[in-house]
């Protein structure tokens, strides 16, 4: 909560300090980023769903061939179905993005941003045309070719490396945004500083994320089945999609951290107050909403398997009871108060049992990274006691308080999704490229004189 | 029946060579799964390769901080031969690693190290550390830049063992900093003191190999050994007569014989020797092309040179840079702690099942494992890039 | 058995076939660039560098005068190596021999008792014009390459005859 509270003064005083005055074509600069803000975080919230079903969907097909069990088919198909319906509603709102927001209101911006990342961009757009080729064809050739599942499993195969390519192409954009290199050289562009992490992050967020949000949609298909087999199919859906995001949320923490760390190397203007400074309340907002997920992922573990009388579930609420501990430690703020400059400043620079502001356990180094490590270690032990248990489980039989941690889960990470491209967005600025075009910069462009030459120099 | 035949046979008489022989390559292999096992005979090839180059070079190699580079300097200057022998010891030892990898993968998927067979997996992991330790120590012995810095900072890492690390450091480095002593005992551990560890061992995985016979494809035992939901299935009928060392008569499922088997030779020698002369062409090709580098000379004063681990020291190089100063023997304990749960692996899953799509909690932890390490590798290697 | 199936032969033959092909690539690939690495030496000819020896006005008539000069070592090596190099002047004539003796290439030396050179090895004679007298050595006392210019000798790093 303390997190929650000192996100919220310090975040808006420091958008507004900034902020230029007002936006171009005279509109409120403030309506003109949330608006933006907002139908990105939209259209970022079905884009990672589509991009990941569309990598997770053939994977679970593959998984379903290889053990020869119907209710996988029956998911992969149901993710087919989702992307086929959800495609076009995320594209619709990119294309509403770049052609009226971003073209208005950052038009400067966007012609240099194309003019530099002209390939990807061009790739970018032609994986879109083969993504949705390759949903359809995959999805409505599911019977015609359920005779030949190796070839329907090829198609399926593609469409992941479509998906992956669209994100990896656009990210190679966004990286380049925040740690630009020579944009002459397209090796370096594409492989600038942080692309690598950028994608490997996204790409496996982008499968957590999917996996949680069908676990809770199956979670509801589950409460309203009526019949035994959907029941069954429902129940164990939602298990394996909690089962699957946590198992790629767990390796967030060493991309993410890896990520920040290419970020404090090549940007570290960016890095210093991505997350508001020394205080870091984003960073605890975040790593509390962490612990919260897998919390809630332990009880469902434990509960589902205590459910049906199976092994470890005992165990499996010692692994909660340790993840609350753990989640405690990494909410722990270093200092009350928002800056350490006012700590310092205030001669309140002295642990509280002192009578300062400083909280030793809230320092990143090596509380934050040790609540991590037992984050991930915790979780693992989770998981595999869990798989240990699921044998002794019968589907179809879970109760309701098991359904509604599957449908907290996926608030929880559309929470995290929203925060971290917060995060990500906002480190930039003021510079819509780091270091080279700011906002300012732009702004002067809208005038009445001839726009400048894209400067390309790194 | 000549000479030769003659002259064999008075051999035979004295050595048994024939009986030798005949046991060595008329042996019983699965039919399926064979391509898998070839990484085996890979790893094999490879290892002598490097036992071969490695001799060859040692009779031109100096181990000493004035000479050792000069004298890889001469081969690379006058000796083009030379060089591509040096080139074959480096490239087959990268292909080695990338290949003693994938077979271990393959072992562990396949659930090969369950009974009786744990013996072969606890072997393998040794010879596994084993090839990373002379991977390690190799890279030490050319000193130039490259060379140098990796003996400073690896022979760092065990200084962070609590308690006995700056001994244990002082120990490899022969004092207190990186000299001559580093390299001459650097030098003994990499041609003599691994080495007669590592072949025995490599005797010892191919004998217990022999004994129990290639287990590489669960496919093979389908429907042999009992099903996960309890229901017996009679072994298929084998299509020939079982065959050593495949047991006659399967007293217990993990014992089943394969469906099929055919002759170690000349059968699965086609396969392996078709994949280990693949690998040969491209180890050549790599050490034709782009060979052995060598940067200048050690150079301890160096403001301006950028230290780079050799890409298998990637992932461990990049924990270094992502552990904070408190943690740093974490670095130590994360590897330490693979290699022990790989060591205790066929004691904590005893499970009969060797489907890998049905043991799910032994498949996902190995498969972080794994995952874990190539997404440290490539966060590593997109760093370098952009240094 | 199975043997008898035609096709059954001919997949063995063909997996027999393969086995050697490959051990022959192995073999090749392999082998030259080992034994060319091997045999290289003996086809690179060591650089002849002139050394000065030193003044020869004072040295005596009949007799064998002992000085030192320094060759490059083969490849690498930095550091030179020394050589002894006796004078002889014979009726206003010079004789510049090596110490190295051609039966062994033990290291003979000047005896004045004996007025010979003595090989301690194996006990080879040789006479003052470096002619092999007595004991095993098969050919005479090996002389440089030298030349003269007015009273500076200058010698090369090679024998006159190989031995």
């Amino acid at each position: 909560m303390s997190a929650l509270l000192a996100v919220i003064g310090p975040a808006f005083h420091q958008l507004q300090g900034q902020l230029p005055a007002s936006a171009p074509q005279g509109n409120n600069i403030v309506a003109a980023q949330a608006a933006i803000g907002s139908l990105f975080s939209i259209h970022i919230l079905i884009a990672g769903l589509v991009s990941g079903a569309g990598e997770l969907g053939p994977a679970i097909e593959f998984l379903g061939y290889m053990r020869q069990r119907r209710r996988y088919d029956r998911l992969a198909h149901g993710l087919g179905r989702f992307i086929t319906l959800y495609f076009s509603v995320s594209s619709t709102i990119a294309i509403l993005l770049i052609t009226v927001l971003l073209v208005g209101f950052w038009g400067h911006f966007w012609t240099t941003i194309v003019t530099i990342g002209f390939w990807p961009l061009f790739i970018e757009a032609w994986t879109f045309v083969l993504q949705v080729s390759l949903a359809y064809l995959w999805y409505y050739t599911w019977e015609p070719l359920r005779a030949f599942k190796g070839l329907h499993m090829a198609i399926g195969g593609l469409l992941a490396i479509a998906s992956f390519l669209q994100v990896y192409m656009i990210d190679v954009i966004a990286s380049y945004m925040l740690t630009p290199t020579n944009p002459q050289n397209p090796i370096r562009l594409v492989l600038n500083p942080t692309s690598y992490p950028l994608t490997v992050h996204r790409t496996v967020g982008n499968l957590a994320y999917i996996g949680f949000v069908f676990g809770a949609f199956c979670a509801i298909r589950y409460v309203r089945a009526r019949t035994q087999e959907d029941k069954a199919f429902y129940d164990w859906a939602g298990s394996f999609g909690l089962l699957w995001g946590i198992s790629m949320t767990l390796l967030q923490p060493v991309v993410g951290y890896s990520y920040a760390k290419e970020i404090q190397l090549h940007a570290y203007a960016s890095w210093y107050k991505m997350m508001f400074g020394t205080l870091s309340p984003v960073f605890l907002w975040q790593i509390t909403l962490l612990g919260i997920m897998l919390i809630t992922a332990t009880l469902y573990f434990g509960r589902r398997l205590r459910t049906d009388g199976a092994r470890g579930a005992g165990l499996l609420r010692a692994f909660s009871v340790a993840m609350v501990f753990t989640t405690l430690l990494a909410a722990q703020p270093y200092h009350l108060a928002f800056t350490y400059a006012d700590v310092a400043a205030a001669g309140l620079d002295r642990p509280f049992w002192d009578g300062g502001l400083i909280n030793p356990l809230g320092s990143m180094i090596p509380w934050k990274v040790l609540a991590l490590m037992f984050y991930t270690l915790i979780a693992i032990a989770a998981i595999v006691w869990y798989l240990r248990g699921l044998p002794g489980v019968v589907w179809g039989t879970a109760r309701r308080g098991e359904e509604r941690l599957l449908m907290l889960m996926a608030v929880l990470t559309m929470a995290m999704m929203v925060t971290m491209g917060f995060i990500r967005e906002n480190s930039r600025a003021p510079f819509l490229i780091s270091g080279e075009m700011t906002i300012q910069g732009q702004q002067n462009t809208q005038s009445s004189q001839p726009t400048p030459a894209p400067s390309s120099s790194p | 029946m000549g000479r030769l035949g003659a002259a064999y046979n008075w051999f035979d008489e004295r050595t048994a060579i024939r009986s030798l022989l005949r046991k060595g390559l008329y042996e019983a292999v699965p039919v399926r799964g064979a391509w898998f096992y070839t990484l085996g005979s890979a790893t094999l090839i490879l290892i002598l390769l490097q036992l071969i180059t490695g001799i060859f070079l040692t009779l031109l190699y100096v181990p000493s901080v004035t000479e050792a580079w000069a004298s890889l300097n001469y081969l690379k200057q006058h000796d083009a031969f030379g060089s591509i022998v040096r080139g074959i010891h480096l490239w087959s030892a990268y292909i080695l690693l990338f290949v003693i990898g994938l077979h271990m993968v393959r072992t562990f998927f396949s659930g090969s190290y369950k009974r009786p067979r744990e013996l072969n997996w606890i072997t393998g992991v040794g010879l596994f550390v084993l090839v990373l330790g002379m991977a390690i120590t190799g890279a030490f012995l050319p000193w130039d830049q490259a060379a140098y810095w990796t003996a400073v900072v690896v022979t760092n890492i065990p200084a962070y063992i609590p308690l006995v690390g700056s001994f244990t450091r002082a120990l490899w480095r022969g004092g207190d900093f990186v000299g001559p002593i580093t390299l001459s005992r650097t030098f003994g551990i990499h041609v003599w003191l691994l080495p007669v560890i590592l072949f025995p061992l490599i005797g010892a995985h191919l004998a217990l190999l022999r004994k129990h016979g290639e287990f590489g494809s669960y496919i093979n035992y389908r429907g042999a050994y009992r099903s996960r939901e309890g229901v017996d299935v009679p072994p298929a009928p084998q299509q020939r007569p079982i065959e050593p060392p495949y047991p006659a008569v399967p007293t217990d499922e993990l014992w089943a014989a394969p469906l099929q088997t055919e002759d170690f030779y000349p059968h699965q020698t086609f396969k392996d020797g078709a994949v280990t002369a693949a690998l040969v062409i491209l180890v050549f090709i790599l050490a034709v092309a782009i060979g052995a580098p060598l940067e200048q000379m050690a150079d301890p004063s160096t403001t301006s040179y950028t230290p780079v681990p050799e890409w298998f020291f990637l992932p461990l190089d990049e924990l270094l840079l992502l552990v904070p100063k408190q943690l740093i023997p974490l670095v130590l304990v994360l590897p330490a702690g693979g290699v022990l749960l790989m060591l205790t692996l066929p004691f904590i899953d005893r499970d009969p099942e060797r489907n890998p799509f049905e043991r799910p909690a032994v498949m996902v932890p190995g498969a972080f494992a794994v995952l874990f390490v190539v997404i440290l590798t490539l966060l590593g290697s997109g760093r370098l890039f952009n240094l | 058995m199975a043997r008898r199936d035609p096709r059954r032969l001919s997949r063995r033959q063909f997996d027999l076939l393969g086995t050697q092909v490959a051990g022959a690539v192995v073999a090749v690939l392999l082998g030259i660039p080992i034994i060319g690495f091997l045999i290289s030496p003996l086809f690179r000819r060591e650089e002849a560098v002139w050394r000065k020896v030193g003044d020869i006005a004072e040295v005596p008539e009949a007799q064998p005068t002992k000085f030192e000069v320094s060759f490059p070592q083969q490849a690498w090596t930095a550091v030179e190596i020394k050589a002894a190099v006796y004078v002889v002047k014979r009726n206003g004539n010079y004789k510049v021999f090596s110490n190295v003796c051609s039966h062994m290439e033990c290291p003979v030396r000047w005896q004045e008792a004996l007025s010979q050179f003595l090989c301690p090895c194996h006990g080879g004679l040789y006479n003052i014009d470096g002619v092999n007298v007595g004991g095993p050595p098969p050919k005479p006392l090996p002389q440089f390459v030298h030349r003269i210019d007015g009273t500076t000798l200058y010698v090369q790093n090679r024998f006159t005859e190989s031995i």
